[in-house]
């Protein structure tokens, strides 16, 4: 019976959990740069306000007695926050463990020995966009690079587990095989992840200067896809060229087989998040995701987080949208990939056409080739 | 399971019950899960220091509809296996003293 008594991690599951798992939280509003492609700030949506200490312990209190296993710290930058160990604090105090999203460049012996001290964090994540300052700063500002290497070292010294994610844009593109070269031989990190500059915030008002155009997208894809096998599989990517380069061409080669549709293919998909996390920002708006921080579901320590999480009509109806085909939308009329599609995800959905419950422009393959992209 | 004793489910392992009263236990210290059934969940919440295994079956079978005939043996190796992963600790003094 003892196998009878514990499941298998990852099976699937029939409903939605009684509380999320975990928790993306901008913790600040505050950010010490001003990056050409930043997610997060120039969102009119947005009330860029950030709590006191006490509302986030509060709030962090509310977390542990739902059994919340995860959260990730962000912003705007983290380590802004004077009151960083209280708050870290008050989650290892209700049971959780974190993870912090920075530029790096803040951090420094006292801070990176608490968080090694607290033994409760997952990683920290520094952004990385160049092997050497002239690319780095060119889109994160002078003296950001340099910074930011310093507190990967530091957290290395302390024994703090480092998570590094490139963010490709035209300016880094070519720049790829020297960051991968960097993160991974000279910082002997044991991976990274990439993604790439997305239609969002500040990034919608530099888009001309900082998005890749097609061919740059597919220059990008084809030195990921060659580096991921030159460092075994040390590359990863859950979004941009990398991951669209390895879901393009299977849905490429099961298209030129007459291979049945992919499991879940068809119809508008999600990324997974409103299954299992929700996002706070920096004002106390519970949101479905950052990616979608217009969507107020309601405000900490006011409304009831397992209430939202359970009977919110905006995260069911994200939880539903595998119920909506593809073939519904004009966009995908005619479109040979459909069975292998899922219109990717629904904050850059949003972001580009204004619509949740739209497939992606950006995530298109046919638009792609049409561009005349070639998958590499 | 060797151990001679009471139970104790480790104060800092967080019990999420997730569906239909499956349920993970996380411990936040060493970043490891572990999914259970309903009846995990049970033994889980009867591991208070002060009952044996033999009291936990026992309330076990007053709570569940065709409990194994193997339940005893059963969930000593359930709990046996949670003891080596660190989310239960066993009470080895003695109650009556």
């Amino acid at each position: 019976m003892t196998a009878s008594l514990v499941r298998e991690a990852g099976s699937p599951s029939p409903a939605v959990m009684h509380t999320p798992r975990s928790l993306d939280i901008e913790i600040t509003a505050r950010c010490n740069l001003r990056c050409s492609y930043c997610y997060f700030f120039n969102n009119p949506a947005v009330d860029y306000r950030e709590l006191p200490t006490d509302e986030w312990l509060e709030f962090f209190d509310e977390l542990g007695s739902l059994g919340v296993m995860n959260v990730t710290l962000a912003g705007g930058e983290p380590f802004l926050r004077k009151d960083l160990p209280v708050l870290l604090e008050g989650l290892v105090r209700n049971r959780m463990r974190f993870s912090l999203l920075s530029n790096g460049t803040l951090i420094d012996e006292e801070i990176a020995a608490f968080i090694a001290g607290t033994r409760r964090c997952d990683y920290v994540q520094v952004s990385v966009d160049g092997s050497c300052a002239k690319t780095h700063d060119s889109c994160r500002g002078q003296g950001s690079f340099e910074r930011a290497i310093r507190g990967i070292h530091t957290l290395q010294r302390h024994r703090v587990n480092v998570a590094v994610r490139v963010t490709i844009h035209r300016h880094n593109v070519n720049d790829l095989e020297n960051i991968a070269r960097l993160l991974l031989e000279e910082l002997d990190l044991p991976g990274f992840s990439t993604n790439a500059a997305g239609y969002l915030g500040t990034c919608r008002l530099n888009a001309a200067d900082v998005l890749l155009n097609t061919q740059e997208r597919e220059l990008a894809m084809a030195t990921l896809l060659r580096l991921t096998q030159q460092y075994k599989d040390r590359i990863s990517a859950n979004a941009g060229p990398l991951a669209e380069g390895r879901m393009w061409r299977r849905m490429d080669e099961a298209l030129a087989q007459g291979a049945p549709a992919f499991p879940n293919g068809g119809s508008l998909g999600a990324c997974g998040c409103p299954g299992r996390k929700i996002s706070v920002r920096a004002d106390g708006a519970i949101v479905p995701c950052s990616m979608l921080a217009h969507s107020e579901l309601g405000q900490i320590n006011r409304d009831s987080l397992a209430e939202i999480w359970q009977h919110s009509p905006v995260l069911n109806q994200l939880r539903s949208r595998n119920t909506i085909p593809l073939t519904a939308f004009e966009f995908c009329a005619d479109c040979s990939y459909v069975p292998y599609c899922t219109g990717s995800c629904p904050g850059l959905a949003y972001a580009i056409t204004g619509q949740v419950d739209h497939p992606s422009p950006d995530a298109c393959l046919r638009r792609f080739v049409k561009d005349g992209g070639t998958i590499p | 399971m060797n151990q001679i004793g009471r139970p104790i489910a480790n104060p800092i392992v967080v019990l999420r019950v997730e569906f239909d009263d499956w349920a993970v236990l996380f411990n936040p210290d060493t970043a490891a899960a572990v999914g259970i059934n309903p009846v995990g969940v049970a033994v889980w919440r009867g591991m208070d220091g002060k009952s044996g295994i033999e009291e936990i079956v026992a309330e076990i079978n007053r709570n569940f509809e065709e409990v194994s005939t193997d339940a005893l043996e059963e969930i000593s190796e359930f709990v046996g296996v949670l003891a080596e992963q660190g989310f239960v600790g066993f009470d080895l003094t003695d109650k009556h003293r």
